[in-house]
């Protein structure tokens, strides 16, 4: 079924230049650092789709602050493994329901795991762009032959 | 900075998206504070015009949230205009306004509006961030975090400008992504205070994960997918 959704699906991903949440004006990254060049020549050659089993690499995304690329491995339609093949940039920072009722307030453990996922919410800065990379890479897996 | 969107659509017709990023771009040219010729950088800076109809909307409805939030959301809480928190999600609900097809999912830098469904949604592990906290199964609905995560603070404490301390992240599910973004907001900076605020909220669920690893949150089970080790 998701198979026969997918060749339906129309994505596009597109980067406007509408403001996020920052507060500060966004540092830029310096384009004569060698560690700059050196990740940008690293993106230029990284494969954009690995077509080994279900494992596929999102296109690199240059950010004012880095360059990242994701690698994603979907296994029969779950989202099962996330690599950050190229994550660069300059600094420490860089580097490093609809019901009308009285909703009720349950404490839970924090979990950490996976699933069969169409989006993920919460990202901000560099997190948003790994997050963009891990999407094409989710997008890229799921429309390889099994 | 430059923020992906990214529309998914599930429409066997496909859809026509550039009247959908049109629009982007002209809220972009209204809005942008890092542009010193948009009428929100103008207006920052203190110079006297009539603002576009769609600028005064926006700074009406950021005003409305202030005084519902108490103070909580505030578009000038860094000191000066920038109403960025409301005109993502509002740009996007609009976008979502424009889009004529049965489902789509427009994702805009971490924050999620689905028409149709249902949509399975993941909200993102705080502090491991291969790994999902939750996901959800939803249709019909915004899904919008506010967090720290590892860029630093872009949230301050209206009252005190410092950044909120022992939450992690809130989520905010909720029929307009605008409202649902702003809630975000909000609950994020109201601190342990947050989670008690969302349960009095009408038509929305929360999910704020607390920085001692518990997870304070409204949204029913039957919202709730499992999640894999």
């Amino acid at each position: 079924m998701r198979r026969a959704l997918a060749a339906l699906v129309v994505t596009v991903v597109a980067v406007i230049l509408l403001a996020g949440y920052e507060t500060r004006p966004p540092r830029t990254v310096n384009p004569h650092s060698p560690l700059y060049t050196a990740a940008k020549a690293r993106a230029a050659q990284a494969p954009r789709a690995v077509p080994r089993g279900k494992t596929a690499a999102g296109a690199p995304i240059t950010t004012p602050y880095s360059i990242i690329q994701v690698q994603a491995t979907v296994d029969k339609g779950r989202l099962t493994g996330v690599k950050t093949l190229l994550l660069s940039g300059d600094g420490p920072h860089t580097n490093a329901l609809n019901r009308r009722a009285e909703p009720i307030l349950r404490a839970e453990a924090l979990k950490a795991g996976s699933a069969k996922i169409d989006s993920v919410s919460g990202a901000t800065g560099t997190s948003e762009s790994w997050r963009a990379s891990l999407q094409a890479a989710i997008d890229k897996a799921r429309g390889l032959p099994d | 900075m430059g923020m992906p969107v990214r529309v998914e659509v599930r429409d066997a017709g496909g859809a026509d998206l550039e009247p959908v990023f049109a629009w982007l771009r002209r809220v972009d040219a209204l809005f942008s504070p890092y542009r010193p010729g948009s009428e929100v950088a103008r207006l920052a800076r203190g110079e006297r015009f009539a603002p576009h109809p769609l600028v005064r909307e926006v700074l009406q409805r950021c005003e409305a949230l202030r005084v519902q939030t108490r103070g909580w959301f505030d578009a000038y809480a860094t000191g000066r205009l920038d109403p960025c928190g409301y005109v993502k999600g509002w740009a996007v609900d609009g976008a979502a306004a424009l889009l004529e097809a049965d489902a789509f999912c427009i994702d805009a830098g971490g924050d999620v509006l689905v028409r149709g469904g249902p949509w399975r949604i993941g909200i993102r592990h705080p502090r491991r961030r291969d790994r999902l906290a939750a996901a959800l199964a939803v249709s019909d609905a915004a899904v919008a975090t506010s967090g720290l995560y590892e860029r630093g603070a872009h949230i301050v404490d209206p009252r005190t400008g410092t950044t909120p301390r022992g939450v992690l992240s809130v989520t905010v599910v909720g029929p307009r992504l605008a409202t649902a973004d702003a809630y975000a907001t909000a609950a994020f900076a109201m601190g342990a205070d947050g989670p008690a605020w969302t349960a009095g909220l009408r038509d929305h669920r929360a999910l704020t994960i607390l920085a001692d690893g518990r997870v304070l949150t409204t949204v029913e089970d039957n919202l709730r997918l499992p999640l894999a080790a």
